[in-house]
Order: C-alpha cells, then structure tokens, then sequence
C-alpha cells in the first residue's frame, strides 16, 4: 500500500469514526452548532440522477440541521458554471459543493474559495486542486478493475482478439483522465490487449452509437467496449445489440445506478457495469457537509476523503434491488 | 464560381478525401463501411433538407434541433407511457407541425427576423420541455424491444437500412418541392429579392409558413431516427451538441447560400457527402473528437469564405429579409 493510499485510508476511517460519532450523538446538539449555516451546490447540470440524487439527500439533511442549501445549476453550460462558482464565493457560504466538468476548468476558484475561508468539497469529479474534502468514486480503482477484468475476458487465453474500443465522456474530464491512466497502466503489462480506438462522446449516447458502430465494422472481432458513463454507453451498447454482436463483445460501463441506466443491464444493452450508487453518495455527501460545518479538516495539503463503495452488476447477479429509484 | 460549380468542387473533393481515406486507413473500403457511413449521415440528411429549404427562402432554422428533441422526447413518454405507436407517433406529429407553425408565424407575420424568432422557440421549447415533459430531467429512454423502435434502427427495405430509405425519400421530396411545385419556385423568388416576391404577388406568407413546418417534420423524422438507434432521447443535443452546427456546414458547404435563393439537393448530397466521408475516415483513423471539430470547423469557415466570394452582398437586397 502507497503512503498515499495509506493516508486515504486513515483519513477515511478518520471520517468514518466521526460519522459514527455523529450519529450516535444528540441531534439537538447539531441542530444548535449547523442552524444558519449556508451550502451552496454547484453541478454540472441538475436533471440527470446523480446529481439529483446527490442534492435530494443534501437537501434532506440541510432541512433536518437548520442548514440553508442552494442550487445553482449550470445546465452544461462550462461559462454558466464557471460565473456560478464566482458567485458563490462572492456570497461567502460556510461550504461550496462542487461538481468539476474537467480536471482543471474550477481549479484557481476552488483555491480561491479556500483561501477565502471557504470550505470546497468536491463531489464525484475531481479538479487537480486539492480542497478540503472529496466524497465520491475512486476512478483509479474502477479503470484498473474493469482494465483487469478486461485483460482476463479478452487477453491470453482467452480466445478473444484483445481488441478493445474505449468510449470516454469527454478526455479532459476527471474521471475519463483517471480511469485511462489506470486502465492503460494495466494494458500496458498485456500487450496482447489493443485498444483500437479511445475516442470521447461529449457524454452523448448518438455519438458513442456512431463511433462504435464505426469502429465495429473496422475491427468485427472487437471483443470489448469501455464506455466512462452508463448514460453515453447506452448508445454504444446499442451499436453492438443493431449490429448483432451481443454475444461476441462485452459493454462495460460505470455509473450511478439508477434504475434507468440499470434497465439497459437486464435487457442486454451494458454486460458490466461499475455501480457507485449515486444515492449513498449522496448520504456521503449529506454527512460529510455536517463534519465539516462541526469544524472537521483535513491535514495541510491533504484532503478529507471518502471514496464510495462500489457494486459491480453484471447479467448474471443483475438483480432490480442493486439499483435505485428517484422518489417521485 | 456557378451554383451547379461549387456542388461538383465539394463531390470531388469528398471522392478525393474518400479514395486517400480508402488508400490508407484500414476498414475505410469496404460495403459494410459505406453502409455504415450512410446509417450514420442519415439524420444529418435528413435534418439538411429541411434546414436548407429555410436557408433559400433567406430564414435560419436555430429551433430544429429543439423540434427534433420535444418531438421524439414526446414520443418516447408516451412510449414507454404504455400509449401504442399510432396515439405516440400522432401526438409527436401534431407537436412538430404546430412547433413548425410558431416559427413561421413569427418570422411570416411578425416580420422577426429568423435567426432571433427561432432562437427564441429553441430556448421556449428545450426550456418548456424539460419542465413540463421531462419535469427536469435530461434523458429519455426508449425501449429497443418495442418492434417499431427495433424496426427503424435496424430493419431493412430491398437490403438497404430503412433510416438510409428514410434518407432517401426525404431526399426526393425535397428535389420535387423545390424543382417542380409553386412552393418551390416561390422559396427561390424569396431569397433572391422577398420585396420583389411580394410585390409580384407571390403567397410569400403561407410559403414561409410551409419551409418551417417542412423543416419541422424533417426535424420529427430524424429525431425517430436518432432515438430508435441510440435509445435515447438527450437534451444535450441541443444544449452542447454540435449537430445544429453540422446541419448548417452540410448544407452551406454544398451551396445552398446564406443569403437565399441559390441551392437545391445536389448541395445537400455534396455537402452530406464530405462531412461524412471526414468524419468516418477520421473515426476510423482513431483521432480525437476535438482534431475531427477542429477539421470540420476548418471546413466550414472555408464554405462560408467561399459563400461570401460566390455571393456578395447585393446592396439592393441586403435589407431585405437578412438573417
């Protein structure tokens, strides 16, 4: 184990003891320390079900605490988002959520912000600007598992081609970075793995269907499809499905299991799917806010972190129960 | 440089991109490429035809994108909503002609000029949506074991796919509105001169009227097609995407002329021909989505320089009906 892993872990359980804590104590205590504290959320774009899922339990717990909780949706828009973030900061909340599109586009705001005194806790996507607390996905683990688990469906001895098409959401994006570096570190040491294409979708399912259907005909023996995110990965898996080959290619996506997303698994569209439940990130998230409003933080130049559990969901453990509805 | 010059530059062009492709990238020339190649343009053909029968009467489409997105979001609800194909596919057709009747409305008896009457809708339509239909989200699944959905992404008529038939026809219709109606002699009249069309008596209104709704149902016959193959309806379509912007590279890059009045199918054909010919050459190469945007916006800015060399500003006409 690297002393930085060492570290996420101690860190982690550190978190983990306060949440424990947390729990155990008197919520009129931490009605009285949070009353009046302010969060505002920033998110790529609401509508979609992680980040919906992610400010329904934020909004829960901001209403239980006293805690005044704000959206402010930037819709895609990587301008709006950018003036949303500076906003905020000009509103001087106790907490800033972020939701970084890319690795680099919030990074001098978030530093910003937490030399102004306000505490930035990232969510899901990180920036290459640390802050003061990350709840979401290990990428480096999801691209190194599904890379692994890849090598052993398509590799040596496998009979397959060891050809594979990889369908990023877009290549800047944080988990897209992570992921590839993680998935192409393990190819690295099988050389019989090809990635024949690494082409992002802009997160679009037409797109993604376009380039698999092309890569498809180009490589017939393609033996795998790495798609970053469940809702893009639908387009490509349908690519495989139109193009008969659902037998002979695996679709392995990530993503927040919801029940949408899931439906494509039970129907053949996505074989593997990497689940981060968006729903217990959001409780992840809900807590964490509440430790770091009661004064939680992290060692200098470290961040407070908690990285989700993940499930894999494949067709053959697919069950309705591994996935999550969005309350009406 | 004629009309009919500039669509046979750009078919040579294309055939020239298409035999270098064919030479050095592997997968390039072969049947189930071109098969491929021709699933793949057949939304982006279709939503042409539409866009450049506005673009020679002199208007701009910037909504068609949102029509095509409301019109299959509205089939996919009612879909999966359990309505059956026939009550789905009439509702998603009354909604895109009427969507079509606004835009023209506007543009016809407002006298507002086309670029901000349709911006305006495609905020009015993606907003209303969202909020009304979606109730906020961004994406809607279709279910690909419905035999209709399943039909049009995969089914087949004469060995040729159906959304490439589909193409086709819409292709054909096109040429007979533009070539052989009153409609079409009508849309040519008003990008040439609208002042001169009006005052020669031409139902310049009702003939605006009939390009939007026209480019509506094209935008309701893609947005079929587009969903029924991916699965999905994605609002970011319109919000990030950049199809609205390949619908009008496709067709200016053929010679259908921003300033109205020049182009018919061939530029369609043309300019489908190259954009798809790039893009699946460049997929199949393995580049980057942002080098395939950087060659294709290098395209376009040449379509348009070349546009503006083979059609000057007409100091008569340039008040008149302009973007």
């Amino acid at each position: 184990m690297t002393l930085l892993k060492k570290t996420s872990a101690l860190l982690g359980a550190t978190v983990m003891t306060a949440l424990v804590a947390l729990g155990a104590g008197s919520a009129a205590h931490a009605d009285d320390r949070l009353k009046g504290k302010r969060v505002i959320f920033v998110p790529i774009a609401m509508g979609i079900s992680l980040t919906e899922g992610w400010s329904r339990r934020m909004a829960e717990q901001a209403e239980l605490f006293g805690i005044e909780y704000e959206v402010r949706d930037a819709a895609f828009d990587m301008k709006a988002m950018s003036e949303l973030f500076a906003s905020a900061i000009n509103d001087k909340p106790d907490i800033i959520v972020a939701h970084n599109p890319t690795v680099q586009l919030l990074a001098r705001q978030i530093k910003k912000a937490e030399e102004s005194g306000i505490k930035v806790m990232q969510i899901n996507l990180s920036s290459v600007q640390n802050s003061t607390a990350f709840v979401g996905a290990d990428w480096n683990r999801i691209g190194r598992e599904i890379a692994e688990d890849i090598v052993k469906q398509c590799g040596e001895g496998s009979g397959k081609s060891g050809k594979v098409a990889i369908v990023p959401g877009q290549l800047t994006a944080a988990d897209s970075v992570l992921m590839n570096d993680a998935a192409f570190e393990v190819f690295k040491g099988h050389p019989e793995i090809e990635v024949v294409s690494n082409q992002a979708s802009d997160w679009e399912p037409e797109k993604a269907r376009q380039i698999t259907s092309t890569v498809l005909q180009q490589h017939p023996d393609l033996c795998a499809v790495f798609g970053h995110w469940g809702v893009h990965t639908i387009g490509a898996g349908n690519a495989v499905k139109d193009a008969g080959k659902q037998d002979d290619v695996l679709v392995y996506a990530t993503g927040g299991g919801n029940r949408l997303i899931c439906d494509n698994i039970e129907q053949g569209v996505i074989d593997r799917y990497w689940s981060y439940n968006a729903d217990g990130q959001g409780r992840d998230a809900a807590t964490m806010m509440r430790v770091i409003l009661q004064g939680a933080a992290p060692k200098e130049g470290e961040m407070l972190r908690v990285d989700s559990p993940l499930i894999v969901i494949t067709e053959e453990n697919y069950s309705p129960s591994l996935c999550w509805d969005m309350p009406s | 440089m004629s009309g009919r010059s500039i669509e046979s530059l750009v078919l040579a062009l294309a055939l020239a991109a298409a035999v270098i492709f064919a030479v050095f990238v592997n997968g390039f020339a072969s049947w189930q490429n071109v098969s491929n190649l021709a699933q793949n343009s057949a939304s982006l053909t279709i939503l042409s035809c539409g866009m450049a029968v506005v673009i020679i009467t002199r208007g701009l489409d910037l909504s068609q994108i949102a029509v095509m997105v409301a019109a299959s979001t509205a089939f996919g609800i009612l879909l999966t909503g359990g309505y059956g194909v026939p009550a789905a596919l009439a509702v998603a057709l009354v909604a895109a002609v009427m969507l079509g009747v606004v835009n023209g409305w506007l543009v016809a008896y407002f006298e507002i000029p086309s670029l901000l009457a349709t911006l305006a809708t495609a905020m009015l339509i993606t907003g209303g949506s969202r909020w009304a239909i979606l109730q906020g989200e961004f994406l809607v699944l279709l279910p690909k074991d419905n035999p209709f959905i399943a039909e049009i992404s995969s089914g087949r008529i004469l060995g040729v796919p159906l959304s490439v038939a589909v193409a086709v026809a819409i292709l054909a219709v096109t040429g007979i509105l533009l070539s052989q109606t009153i409609v079409g002699r009508t849309v040519y009249a008003m990008g040439d001169n609208i002042g001169a069309a009006r005052l020669s008596g031409l139902p310049v209104r009702a003939v605006t009227l009939v390009a939007y709704v026209f480019a509506a149902l094209t935008a309701l016959i893609a947005g079929l097609i587009v969903a029924s193959s991916s699965g999905a309806v994605d609002f970011r379509t319109v919000t990030n995407g950049t199809l609205l912007f390949e619908v009008i590279m496709v067709v200016v890059l053929g010679g259908v002329s921003l300033r109205g009045g020049r182009g018919s199918v061939l530029s369609i054909i043309a300019g489908v021909f190259l954009i798809a010919v790039l893009r699946n050459g460049m997929t199949l190469m393995n580049l980057s989505t942002q080098a395939q945007g950087l060659v294709l916006g290098m395209t376009l800015i040449t379509a348009i320089v070349i546009d503006n060399y083979r059609n000057p500003r007409d100091p008569e006409t340039e008040t008149q009906g302009d973007l």
